[in-house]
C-alpha cells in the first residue's frame, strides 16, 4: 500500500476518533428528562447507606447513582454528589452497586456506568443522567426541583 | 459515604494507566502503519509488535495494572516530576482495560494467522481508537461497556 494511501487511511481513522471523542464529552453527563417516570421502590433497590438500609427519599431530591467495580468515574461521581448532598439538607444520594444486580440494571435499562435517576420528593424518576454528571447538570436539576 | 467501599483493593495513582495508553497510543499507529506496508518484512515486524503488545496486556489484565513494565515506567520517570497524586483510584478499572486490549489484540493475531490480509491493521485501528478515548478524552472502557457485556452474558460474573 502506497504511503500516501495510509496516511489517508489514518488521518480519517483520527479525525473520526476525535469527533466520537468529542461527540461522547458533549453528551456524556448531560440530563435526559423523563416522562411519566416510575416510582422507584426502595424496597427492590434496597440501596445500603451508611450500613443500614435506606427506607426514605430525600426531602426534596433523592439522586439514585448506578455503579460497577470496573468503572473509574463512579467514584469521581460519588464524590460529586455526595458533596452536593451535603451542601443541601434536602437531597440524598444513594450508590447501588448493580456488578452483580444484572435484574436491577435491566429494570432500569442501565447501559453504561454511572447513570444516575434524578428523583422527586416522592420518589419518581423526573431525569436521568448517562455518564459522570456535569457539575452545571446537577445545579439545574436541583433548581427544577426547588432545591436552594 | 459510599456502600460498595468495604471490599475496596489498595488505589494506584489514576495518572499512571493514562501514561500506558499513550505509549500503547504511539505503538498502535507504529503497527498500523507496518502492517499496511507492501514489504513482507515491515508485516512481520507489525506482526510481533502486536504480539509484544498482547503480551503487556496479558501482564496488566492478569497480575494487575501495577506489575505492568509501564507502570514501573510510570514511577521511575514520570511520577517523580508530577508529585503526589491528589486521589488515587480503584485498579480494578484498568485491568478491565487490559483484557479488552489482549482481547482486541489476541482478535486480530488470530485473524492474520488464518490469513485475513489486514487483520494485524484492524486491530492496530481499534487499540488506537481506544487508547485515544483513554489517554486524551479520559473515555473509560470500565464504565462504558463492562455492564452491558456483563448483561448480554458475553461475559461471566467476576
Amino acid at each position: 500500500m502506497p504511503l500516501e494511501v495510509k496516511l489517508v487511511l489514518f488521518v480519517a481513522l483520527a479525525l473520526l476518533t476525535i469527533a466520537a471523542g468529542l461527540i461522547w464529552k458533549a453528551r456524556s453527563g448531560s440530563a435526559n428528562s423523563v416522562k411519566a417516570g416510575e416510582s422507584v421502590d426502595l424496597g427492590k433497590l434496597k440501596a445500603v447507606k451508611d450500613g443500614a438500609p435506606v427506607s426514605q427519599f430525600g426531602h426534596k431530591v433523592t439522586f439514585v447513582q448506578f455503579s460497577t467495580e470496573v468503572c473509574a468515574q463512579c467514584r469521581q461521581t460519588a464524590r460529586l454528589l455526595g458533596e452536593v448532598e451535603a451542601k443541601h439538607k434536602d437531597v440524598l444520594h444513594l450508590e447501588v452497586d448493580v456488578t452483580n444486580r444484572l435484574e436491577l440494571a435491566a429494570h432500569f435499562k442501565v447501559l453504561q456506568t454511572p447513570t444516575t435517576l434524578v428523583l422527586d420528593s416522592t420518589g419518581r424518576v423526573r431525569s436521568r443522567i448517562g455518564g459522570a454528571p456535569k457539575p452545571n447538570v446537577i445545579a439545574q436539576e436541583l433548581e427544577k426541583l426547588e432545591v436552594n | 459515604m459510599s456502600t460498595a467501599n468495604e471490599t475496596k483493593p489498595v488505589g494506584i495513582d489514576p495518572r499512571g494507566p493514562r501514561f500506558g495508553a499513550t505509549i500503547t497510543n504511539v505503538l498502535s499507529i507504529v503497527i498500523f502503519f507496518l502492517a499496511l506496508d507492501s514489504d513482507p518484512i515491515n508485516q512481520s515486524a507489525a506482526y510481533l509488535l502486536l504480539v509484544l503488545a498482547a503480551a503487556l496486556f496479558a501482564v496488566g489484565a492478569f497480575f494487575g495494572t501495577s506489575s505492568h513494565p509501564y507502570a514501573w515506567l510510570y514511577k521511575k520517570l514520570v511520577r517523580p516530576r508530577l508529585g503526589a497524586p491528589k486521589e488515587l483510584e480503584d485498579p480494578r478499572p484498568p485491568q478491565f482495560a487490559q483484557a479488552v486490549g489482549l482481547f482486541v489484540a489476541a482478535v486480530g493475531i488470530v485473524l492474520q494467522a488464518v490469513g485475513v490480509t489486514y487483520g494485524v491493521a484492524i486491530a492496530a485501528a481499534a487499540l488506537f481508537v481506544a487508547t485515544t478515548l483513554q489517554a486524551y478524552f479520559a473515555y473509560c472502557l470500565g464504565c462504558q461497556i463492562y455492564l452491558a457485556l456483563k448483561r448480554s452474558g458475553i461475559i461471566r460474573a467476576s
